[in-house]
């Protein structure tokens, strides 16, 4: 049987094989835009993601340059017609991950900076 | 080259009026301050004005005012919204623009400047290069080079390598213009997309000054930029001519380094 998520599914096999996270959520908030103007003529339900990595791969390496590493992975997607419209991307070393949840213990009730990345 | 007069007072404009000839195009903007595609319209106009020469007598006046200070001027001609631009001669309106669509500004312009006084250099390049918005900054010395007469006059891809070229040049003074650079989807007073909204906000809430570049009104820059800086989306920021990123980062470099804009925040609202 078909997957219902092909995008998602070729996104997180990617993103594991080449940057081997710790720590990988894909969400799909294409819904969210469904309705915006730029998608009316979309079919796609798999336009917009959220993309949270964790990953040993991007030690010293600045987010513009992380966030690079995954855009180059998923070039083709992106460039596609129909393909991916917005990605955002957090992406983090496992040691920032561990200060952040730290933080976040910390300063119970802050609400999870949502990561906003723009749209191709 | 001509250049963008600011128009500060009623004296000031009804001496202006009466100096000029009646053979004269009179340009006149009307802007406020608070309203960043004024700013916008500003550098636009101000390019403009750099291509035409000054010719005597005078065939092209251009000015500038503002809106709110100089209510009964705009009133007079039905002034509602700005950016707003006027075309005069002889003190007959030829004819008005509304909005910062800087296409638009430039053709019309162009239409009537044509009939006034022979063809100004042909540099339709210089705002046509750069359709679509320019950039808000206070210093006007860097947009002349923003709106570098490109060797391609038309807007076609006649030769396609030189004008990948060209298309470089230009976007490396482009990401330059300002020491903060935006290139949104929209513009700050209406943004086309939820991110770049979001980044604009954030902008506001820090009170940064920056300039802004519509990318959804220059295809030619939309996808080149995405080459340029090996980045496939938008909003993009860049500081000093250097990509930081989309949303996500700047909202991280933020919550990180609540200083990380200080250096190019303003104490007033003011876009100019």
């Amino acid at each position: 049987m078909a997957s219902q998520s092909p995008m998602e599914d070729t996104m997180r096999s990617k993103i594991a094989a080449a940057l081997q996270p710790t720590h990988l959520e894909i969400y799909n908030d294409s819904h969210l835009h469904a309705h915006h103007k730029p998608m009316e003529n979309s079919t796609s339900h798999e336009t917009h993601f959220r993309v949270v990595v964790t990953a040993e791969a991007f030690r010293s390496k600045s987010q513009p340059a992380r966030h690079k590493m995954v855009y180059a992975l998923l070039k083709e997607e992106m460039a596609r017609e129909g393909g991916i419209h917005a990605l955002q991307l957090k992406t983090k070393t496992p040691e920032e991950e561990e200060a952040l949840i730290r933080k976040e213990k910390e300063e119970k009730g802050t609400q999870v900076p949502g990561a906003s990345v723009g749209a191709a | 080259m001509s250049t963008l007069i600011e128009i500060k007072s009623e004296d000031d404009w009804s001496n202006h009026t009466s100096a000029i000839p009646p053979t004269a195009l009179q340009i006149i903007s009307f802007h406020a301050p608070w309203a960043a595609p004024c700013a916008q319209m500003r550098t636009v106009l101000e390019t403009l004005a750099s291509s035409y020469p000054i010719t005597e007598p005078l065939s092209t006046s251009w000015v500038s005012m503002n809106a709110e200070e100089l209510m009964d001027i705009s009133d007079n001609f039905d002034v509602t919204a700005v950016p707003y631009l006027v075309l005069t001669r002889n003190n007959e309106i030829l004819e008005t623009v509304s909005g910062s669509d800087a296409t638009k500004v430039r053709e019309a312009i162009e239409k009537y400047a044509k009939a006034s006084a022979g063809i100004p250099n042909g540099n339709r390049s210089s705002a046509a290069a750069t359709t679509g918005g320019n950039v808000a900054t206070n210093s006007s010395t860097n947009t002349p080079a923003v709106a570098d007469p490109a060797t391609a006059p038309q807007h076609s891809t006649g030769d396609v390598k030189e004008d990948k070229e060209e298309l470089h040049k230009r976007l490396t003074t482009l990401v330059k213009a300002a020491p903060v650079m935006l290139f949104m989807k929209g513009t700050p007073s209406a943004p086309q997309c939820g991110f770049s909204k979001q980044l604009v906000a954030l902008l506001r809430e820090n009170s940064v000054k920056y300039g802004f570049f519509n990318i959804l009104a220059d295809d030619d820059v939309r996808q080149g930029l995405k080459e340029f800086s090996d980045w496939p989306t938008f909003p993009q920021l860049y500081v000093d001519g250097e990509l930081v990123g989309g949303l996500d980062i700047v909202k991280e470099e933020l919550s990180n380094e609540p200083d990380f804009l200080k250096a190019y925040s303003v104490s007033k609202s003011t876009a100019v």
